[in-house]
């Protein structure tokens, strides 16, 4: 039946797979057991997906509940696409390890450009870690 | 004090279990009038005796098929045992003894109430228990007492089978009989409120009426209940149903994930059979057929038959087979029961309530179908799913419905811009272009609009009381301050705003005046400061802020005439009266003298204004002091008489101090001139000496009390009286005057 034509709602979205993101860059991927009116989830055998390069792992966390202001988006999963992916899936250990060599180099060629910078005698002013917007 | 003593024996029996039955013959004999067992005909007793046989028999039935006919207590019509029942099975079932001893109160209430209500199961109460049921009766106990050791969620059997005798025939109560009665949920709750008595707030001490919110039983934001009155209403049509459920109202977590819980289940069973197959199907209940089915199998058998059926929403309302338990009840194939089942999609946009173009519409139901049509598949696949459903119809409705009221506008080309604007385009577009082909009138879009709730609140007021009600909601917060504002009259604001305009006025011509008086003040120094070449120029301007000045304060046509109307502006503000004090040092004598005329002149004026601030006139008398003294004999009399002025103008100028001061100063000046200078011109005409005439008589005429005293007494008054004045005047002057006889 149709709730609400003409809008977008997430009634038809009830227990189906969904990929979520997260404002603080997780990805989750559930099925979608329940909503309300402030978009508020509750994921039923939820996995936190890992991406790095093209690996990807998967943690299972079973069932979240992710408070709506939280998500920047999420869409559902066709089934017959998910089966083939061109990313490479390996094990949880792995993935955790090539996230923590990236962050590693991501942190290293920050440190770098600084320090160009502040040989050249500039300043990049650091945003606040606390300043989503 | 009968009761009392009644209940009391009776309970002590009841806790001792193997009751003392010397002590029956009492308690039966209160008993009757305590369960209110007047309006019964059955006797309760009887009743209670012979399914306590009957129990016994079943436990031997159980146990080893031993026939128990000897354990079987006497005929009914005896007296029975009250522990009669629980002796044979001491082991297990003392409570069962207890809740059933119990639950004989409450089984008589609650049948008296079903048979009250239902005329099927009336008639089939009303019916004399016979022995003929008892091998059934035996079947419900095992099933019940079987059914507490299953952790099914069903607690011990509250109804007595008491209730159950009466009713055994009804499919109700086979059902009962099968799945036990729902026990009693935990009175902590989690999240459906179902307890109300301890979720409700303390209710409020405004009442709805006045303007707070309504009450609330459950707080705002809980989702609804579980469905039960959804799924039942439509298709239930006999009262029974209500009745049925209204004991077994409790909603409790379902055992296993399957969203439609047992007792929604039970619920539509019991609506379904009796509704429909009461008259149909009432196969006699087999002897030990049911054992009850496992969670998982169950399961299984609801998913099972729910899967043909389009999962749009929750599972449908009937269920073909109401789940293994009741498949003997159900023997009827489903597609009798399939008619009650609403075709899932005859509403594809229900909930709306919003309006759409019509066009939008077609679009809207064109896109369902082809959805629909893809969906067949997946709903397969969803029906296997266990946990699906978590969300209820019920809830899924209410967050749609708290979606729509968001969208609810009262100016929809506000805040729906763009959707209007394109509907109207392609309105447009479709006149354009199906003007040959009319296959339809063009349909508009009219956009209802909410309309805009009341928004001011009057708090209550009740009449001959004392103020206002002081009750506060979330929707009207009281009112601290009654702040009556008082509007005034156009005519009174009028004129307010008139004397504001002239005050500001003055004020304003003062500021400027009090500029230019500043710049001639620093001239000097600003003289001294500039270099020789710029010294003329600064001379000159000089001149000009000077004459502005004075040109400020003239009249318009004469020169030496300072005019009063500004001069009583001016001077009408403490502000103004101080600038004339230092204006004047920096006027030419001549201006100066005109000045200072004018001042005289306008003096009772000056004075009325005054009144109340002596002290600010005071601040002229030293400059004024100073012109006059370089005034020339004509101007001083000019002066004196400007003073003296029109009739009455004196006495009120003695009355102020400034007055009195000035003429004070006028006087002796006078008297200086007369005495330094032989020849001055002062005597040269009578007026001088007329004016000093008529000062002195008015001096003398002038009560003491209005006679303000001067700021400092010249000394040569006296001598100036004396020439005037007898002997006897001048006493009575001096007495006056206080004038003192040191003079020079």
């Amino acid at each position: 039946m149709n709730y609400m034509p003409g809008t977008a709602s997430l009634i038809e979205d009830i227990d189906k797979k969904h990929l979520v993101l997260l404002r603080d860059g997780r990805t989750l991927i559930g099925i979608l057991r329940s909503i309300d009116q402030f978009a508020n989830l509750v994921l039923h055998q939820t996995v936190e997906r890992i991406h790095v390069g093209k690996k990807f792992g998967d943690i299972p966390r079973g069932i979240f509940v992710v408070r709506g202001e939280n998500v920047v988006l999420l869409g559902e999963v066709d089934l017959d696409k998910e089966c083939d992916q061109i990313l490479q899936r390996v094990s949880i250990e792995e993935i955790l390890e090539e996230q923590r060599i990236e962050q590693q180099a991501k942190q290293e060629s920050e440190r770098l450009k600084l320090q160009a910078v502040k040989e050249r005698g500039l300043s990049i002013p650091k945003a606040d870690t606390l300043d989503d917007f | 004090m009968f009761r009392f003593q009644s209940l009391d024996e009776d309970c002590t029996l009841e806790e001792e279990e193997e009751g003392q039955v010397e002590e029956e013959d009492d308690i039966d004999q209160f008993n009757d009038d305590t369960f209110g067992a007047g309006a019964v005909d059955d006797d309760w007793q009887e009743e209670h005796a012979r399914l306590a046989e009957l129990d016994e028999r079943v436990r031997d039935v159980f146990a080893g098929g031993d026939a128990s006919n000897a354990s079987l207590p006497p005929p009914p019509g005896s007296v029975p045992h009250p522990s009669s029942l629980p002796r044979p099975s001491a082991s297990t079932l003392p409570p069962p003894g207890l809740e059933e001893r119990r639950g004989g109160d409450l089984a008589e209430s609650l049948t008296r109430l079903l048979l009250g209500s239902d005329p099927a199961i009336a008639g089939v109460g009303a019916a004399e228990p016979d022995h003929s049921r008892f091998p059934p009766m035996s079947q419900a106990q095992v099933n019940s007492h079987s059914i507490w050791e299953n952790n099914m969620g069903f607690g011990p059997v509250s109804v007595s089978p008491g209730l159950v005798t009466h009713m055994e025939d009804s499919p109700l109560m086979s059902i009962i009989k099968e799945v036990g009665l729902p026990k009693r949920p935990p009175p902590i709750r989690g999240e459906d409120g179902l307890d109300l008595s301890e979720r409700v707030p303390p209710p409020r001490s405004s009442s709805p009426v006045i303007g707070s919110p309504p009450v609330r039983a459950v707080p705002i934001g809980t989702p609804p209940k579980q469905p039960l009155s959804h799924t039942l209403n439509q298709q239930i049509h006999c009262p029974t149903a209500v009745h049925v459920r209204a004991p077994i109202q409790h909603r409790f977590p379902p055992p296993f994930p399957e969203r439609l819980s047992p007792n929604t289940l039970l619920n539509i069973a019991i609506a379904s059979t009796s509704f429909q197959n009461s008259p149909l199907c009432r196969p006699p209940f087999p002897a030990g057929v049911g054992p009850v089915l496992s969670q998982i199998q169950r399961a299984q058998l609801l998913n099972s038959q729910v899967g043909p059926f389009s999962r749009g929403g929750p599972a449908p309302p009937m269920l073909p087979g109401g789940g293994g338990g009741f498949r003997p009840f159900f023997s009827q194939p489903p597609p009798r029961v399939g008619h009650h089942v609403p075709p899932p999609n005859h509403n594809p946009i229900r909930h709306n309530t919003t309006h759409l173009h019509p066009q939008h519409r077609r679009m809207l139901t064109q896109r369902m179908q082809s959805r629909g049509d893809r969906g067949g598949r997946v709903g397969d696949r969803r029906s296997r799913d266990p946990y699906s459903n978590l969300m209820t119809q019920k809830e899924k409705e209410w967050v749609a419905r708290i979606q729509m009221m968001q969208l609810q506008s009262t100016d929809p080309y506000l805040d729906d811009y763009y959707y209007q604007n394109y509907y109207e385009k392609m309105e447009k577009r479709l006149e354009r272009d199906k003007d040959s082909i009319r296959k339809e009138p063009t349909t508009k879009l009219i956009t209802p609009q909410v309309a805009k709730l009341e928004q001011t609140y009057r708090p209550v007021q009740f009449a001959g009381s004392l103020g206002k009600l002081t009750v506060s909601s979330v929707n009207n917060p009281r009112k601290m301050i009654d702040a009556v504002v008082t509007t005034r009259t156009d005519d009174e604001e009028k004129r307010e705003k008139q004397v504001w305009n002239k005050r500001r006025q003055i004020l304003y011509t003062v500021e400027k005046m009090y500029s230019l008086l500043l710049e001639v003040q620093d001239f000097e120094k600003k003289f001294l400061q500039t270099p020789e070449e710029q010294r003329e120029a600064l001379l000159e301007q000089h001149k000009t802020h000077t004459l502005q000045l004075y040109n400020s304060l003239k009249e318009k046509e004469w020169e030496d005439r300072v005019s009063d109307e500004q001069c009583l502006m001016i001077m009408s503000v403490r502000k103004g009266k101080r600038l004339m004090s230092r204006l004047l040092p920096f006027l030419p004598p001549p201006q100066a003298a005109a000045v200072v005329m004018g001042i005289a002149r306008n003096l009772p004026a000056l004075a009325k204004k005054d009144k109340h601030d002596q002290q600010v006139l005071c601040w002229l008398v030293e400059p004024v002091a100073v012109v006059i003294q370089s005034m020339s004999s004509s101007a001083l009399t000019d002066l004196l008489q400007e003073l003296q002025g029109s009739e009455g103008q004196l006495p009120r100028v003695l009355q102020n101090k400034f007055g009195v001061t000035l003429l004070y100063l006028i006087l002796s000046e006078g008297e200086r001139m007369q005495s330094s200078d032989p020849n001055c011109q002062l005597m040269d005409d009578n007026r001088w000496t007329e004016l000093v005439f008529s000062v002195t008589r008015e001096l003398l005429k002038v009560p003491s009390s209005s006679l303000s005293p001067p700021l400092f007494t010249p000394p040569n008054l006296l001598s100036l009286f004396s020439r005037y004045v007898d002997r006897q005047r001048l006493e009575l002057l001096q007495e006056k005057l206080q004038i003192t006889a040191l003079s020079r």
